[in-house]
């Protein structure tokens, strides 16, 4: 137990530490998401068991399947750390363990399983009684899985076999769960499937109801989990084999000739973009075809730009995963290293998705110009997208040669890595938007919109991507290697300004709202439409002729307070910084 | 005559430490310059700012008088850089990287094919043609490092910790190759706390401690009689003379 507490101890120190600036902001937003989700989840307990264990079914997928999306989950204390201790594996999975408990998505999890409490409370004593190891066991349930699962997949990693299946494993229950609509209709469910009492997310819920056996259950599979998890940990440790294929030679004879070649040999033989690869095309196959299982096959010819689309996202830190090699194209100016991965990215996807489009559509014979639309589209965003928002959004990530046993784990800053993910989904989504709108009102136009705006994205968000790496190439290469972003700069220039100006600062940002908006935008809406003497609007109160210029004041003070404040933190050339 | 690499009044600071404090340096051409100093004396962070690798936030570095910041492209095509513990493009092999960066240096395809068949052939590096980088040991990261900073044929060289890990044969080789480039015209610029390297590699020296140059010249203006260890502890060590040790230690 020893062990485990230091563990638990240390764990504590490094979060006490990771959670300033940036990170904390990011723990904070997941941990007001989780808090959302839980009370969803115990709300859920009150209304019908039913509900409650579909419920705890999604959390046990989100605690199985989140890693592999975000980063191979939570490594704060990472098993190598300890591998010289010489520690039974038994007694280092038990300490690792517990220490996993100690965490934002555990605590939320937990809070979630209030859920057993309230239902156990609704139920008798005994239940209630019972409620609380079940707690203890199925969180234990879920933190146990979810390592197992990781390690798993970590196994699989190592051989590009390994990679592909779980690639395809995986993209196939992500869609399986986008799309459950279709086996609920397929199967005539209207309701929850029985299934769901029966995956051991429902086992807690079955033994709070009376079934005691599920206690039990559910101890024997912590056990077995354990168990099985040191078991991992002890293969992990295992260094990857050294590479003896035969190499094909670069034969590159030009600049972009060789960012693409590098690129092309970095996609295919590193095994985590292999597995990224296989999962975007599985999602996006499975995706689309899963309502033929209904026989409706208007979703398939969806597949290649849903392929684009996950495939963007999965490459949405295209510059943080190759860490600080940076520094290689900061010492070849003049060179575009932007345009190399544009091609080279195209190059790896852009077949896939036109083959994917193509067939599918001649499958189900249409509509053509829409599917067209979309493909070139969302290609060209997609393409100028990833190397832009890599940049400007850059995660800082670990580097190749320096990570750890777990090869999901490209990044420290896990929460920032999804966030860019999904930014990334949304960004290449918009950027389809006006061909499909054009396709679907006027037909084959949309296609010359969609090449239209692809190439313009292709080209003017490679152009920012360039130009932002020439202008803070240096910056980027600091944030990686130390793997902090710099504080904001407003901070800085906050804490530069003395305590009457501070204060300034804080009632013009604080207050300047009042005045503009609702005495002065608000109050011309009402004074519009003659809605007189309203609650505490000032210019309604005025006699015909001063309303108006009432409410215009308002507006004009508003901005001016605004204005004050941005004057006292404009940015201005200080000593420091001019060589900048 | 220009120095091949000036240093001027280079400042950084990280938060509130002041990393390096208005460094002064001068680097002549055809010189073997050892730069010396602790660990987080501000040895890498005044290497990465001459190079253009490090924003400065205040001074100018000049390479061949050409300054890095304001002609990024004239200058730094002069130089080759060994930077300490970077990442490389992991996943290609030795040779691949060479011809990655050739082609990237603006070299001409068999220019580049024919250099890195050399370069890997006098770095003991063609044994391990399927190998990827990220396989590598540390000091085989150290040689193909060194094979990408000297692949351009660059004047200068600015070399940070070249021979950490390298064991003592590939250590021999690459002093040879770094002699011969000084007796060739080459400028070197090398980083290290090994004294003895530097006694035995360099002509001119300078001594950083908590950021500052503490002493800079020749080899000989710099130790004077002594060796330079001794002018090293001397200069950055602490006044306490008293040298500490661990009582448990001893049975």
């Amino acid at each position: 137990m020893a062990v485990a507490l230091t563990m638990a101890q240390m764990k504590v120190a490094v979060l006490r530490h990771a959670f300033h600036g940036r990170r904390a902001q990011t723990a904070g937003t997941g941990a007001a998401l989780g808090a959302l989700f839980a009370a969803g989840t115990i709300y859920l307990a009150f209304v019908d068991p039913d509900l409650l264990a579909a419920g705890y079914a999604v959390w046990l997928l989100g605690w199985m399947l989140g890693p592999v999306f975000m980063g191979g989950g939570d490594e704060t204390l990472r098993p190598e750390y300890f591998s010289l201790l010489g520690l039974p594996p038994r007694r280092l999975a038990a300490g690792l363990l517990v220490a996993a408990f100690v965490g934002v998505a555990p605590l939320v999890s937990l809070t979630a399983l209030l859920g057993l409490l309230v239902v156990g409370v609704r139920l008798g004593v005994a239940n209630a009684v019972v409620a609380v190891p079940a707690m203890a066991l199925q969180l234990a349930v879920f933190v146990l899985l979810s390592k197992v699962s990781v390690a798993v997949i970590g196994l699989a990693l190592r051989s590009r076999l390994g990679a592909i299946a779980s690639g395809v494993l995986n993209g196939a229950i992500l869609a399986a769960l986008g799309q459950i609509w279709v086996f609920f209709v397929a199967f005539g469910q209207t309701g929850v499937p029985a299934a769901v009492w029966y995956l051991p997310s429902g086992w807690g819920l079955l033994a709070v109801q009376g079934d005691w056996w599920a206690l039990a259950a559910l101890a024997v599979l912590v056990v077995l989990l354990l168990g099985a998890w040191a078991a991992l940990l002890g293969r992990r440790a295992g260094a990857t084999r050294t590479s003896a294929r035969g190499r094909r030679p670069m034969t590159a004879a030009t600049v972009n000739g060789a960012i693409v070649a590098k690129e092309l040999r970095t996609w295919s033989r590193d095994l985590v973009r292999n597995h990224q690869l296989t999962f975007a095309l599985s999602y996006g196959v499975c995706f689309a075809a899963s309502p033929l299982i209904l026989g409706w096959d208007g979703m398939l010819p969806y597949a290649g730009p849903i392929f684009v689309v996950m495939a963007a996202a999965m490459a949405s830190n295209v510059y943080g995963t190759d860490g600080t090699a940076l520094w290689l194209t900061l010492m070849t100016p003049g060179v575009s290293d932007v345009r190399g991965r544009q091609l080279a990215w195209l190059s790896a996807q852009a077949p896939v998705a036109i083959v994917l489009t193509v067939v599918f559509t001649a499958i189900t014979g249409g509509p053509w110009p829409l599917m067209l639309a979309l493909l070139s589209a969302l290609l060209g965003g997609a393409a100028g997208l990833v190397p832009l928002i890599s940049v400007f959004a850059l995660v800082p990530g670990t580097d190749p040669h320096r990570r750890a046993g777990n090869p999901l784990r490209t990044s420290e800053d896990d929460g920032g890595l999804t966030g860019l993910a999904y930014l990334m989904l949304v960004l290449v989504i918009v950027t389809g938007v006006p061909a499909a709108f054009v396709a679907v009102r006027y037909g084959w136009a949309g296609v010359a919109v969609g090449v239209l705006t692809g190439v313009l994205c292709y080209w003017g968000f490679g152009l920012l991507a360039e130009r932002r790496l020439c202008s803070h190439g240096p910056e980027l290469l600091d944030v990686m290697r130390t793997g902090r972003k710099p504080e904001t700069t407003v901070k800085f220039r906050l804490d530069q300004l003395s305590k009457t100006q501070k204060s300034i600062v804080w009632w013009c940002f604080g207050f300047g709202a009042i005045p503009l908006v609702p005495q002065g935008i608000i109050a011309t809406v009402f004074v519009a439409n003659d809605m007189l003497r309203h609650s505490w609007f000032l210019a309604t109160y005025m006699p015909p002729g001063l309303r108006y210029p009432v409410a215009a004041a308002f507006i004009l003070l508003g901005l001016a307070m605004y204005g004050t404040g941005l004057w006292f933190v404009r940015p201005r050339p200080s000593g420091e910084g001019a060589a900048a | 005559m220009t120095p091949a690499l000036e240093i001027s009044g280079l400042t950084k600071r990280f938060g509130d430490n002041l990393a390096v404090d208005h460094i002064d340096l001068g680097v002549p051409q055809g010189s073997f310059f050892g730069l010396v100093g602790q660990n987080g004396a501000g040895k890498t962070t005044t290497l990465s700012m001459a190079v253009g690798l490090l924003r400065p936030d205040g001074g100018s570095a000049r390479i061949f008088g050409t300054d890095v910041w304001s002609a990024p492209e004239r200058a730094k095509a002069m130089v080759g850089v060994l930077p300490d513990g970077l990442a490389m493009p992991e996943r290609l092999t030795g040779r691949e990287v060479l011809t990655y960066l050739g082609l990237l240096r603006g070299l001409d395809k068999d220019v580049v094919r024919q250099r890195a068949e050399e370069l890997l052939a006098v770095l003991e590096l063609d044994g391990a043609e399927k190998t990827l980088v990220i396989e590598y040991s540390t000091g085989m990261r150290k040689k193909i490092g060194l094979a990408t900073a000297l692949l351009h044929a660059p004047r200068l060289l600015v070399l940070d910790e070249p021979f950490e890990a390298v064991d003592p044969v590939s250590a021999a080789t690459i002093k040879t190759i770094l002699r011969g480039f000084v007796a060739g015209g080459g400028s070197i610029v090398l980083s290290s706390h090994v004294m003895a390297l530097v006694e035995q590699l360099c002509d001119h020296v300078a001594v950083i401690d908590k950021g500052r140059v503490a002493a800079a010249g020749t080899l000989d203006e710099v130790r004077g009689a002594r060796s330079l260890e001794d002018t090293f502890v001397e200069l950055v060590g602490d006044q306490d003379t008293g040298v500490k040790e661990l009582s448990w230690l001893s049975h």
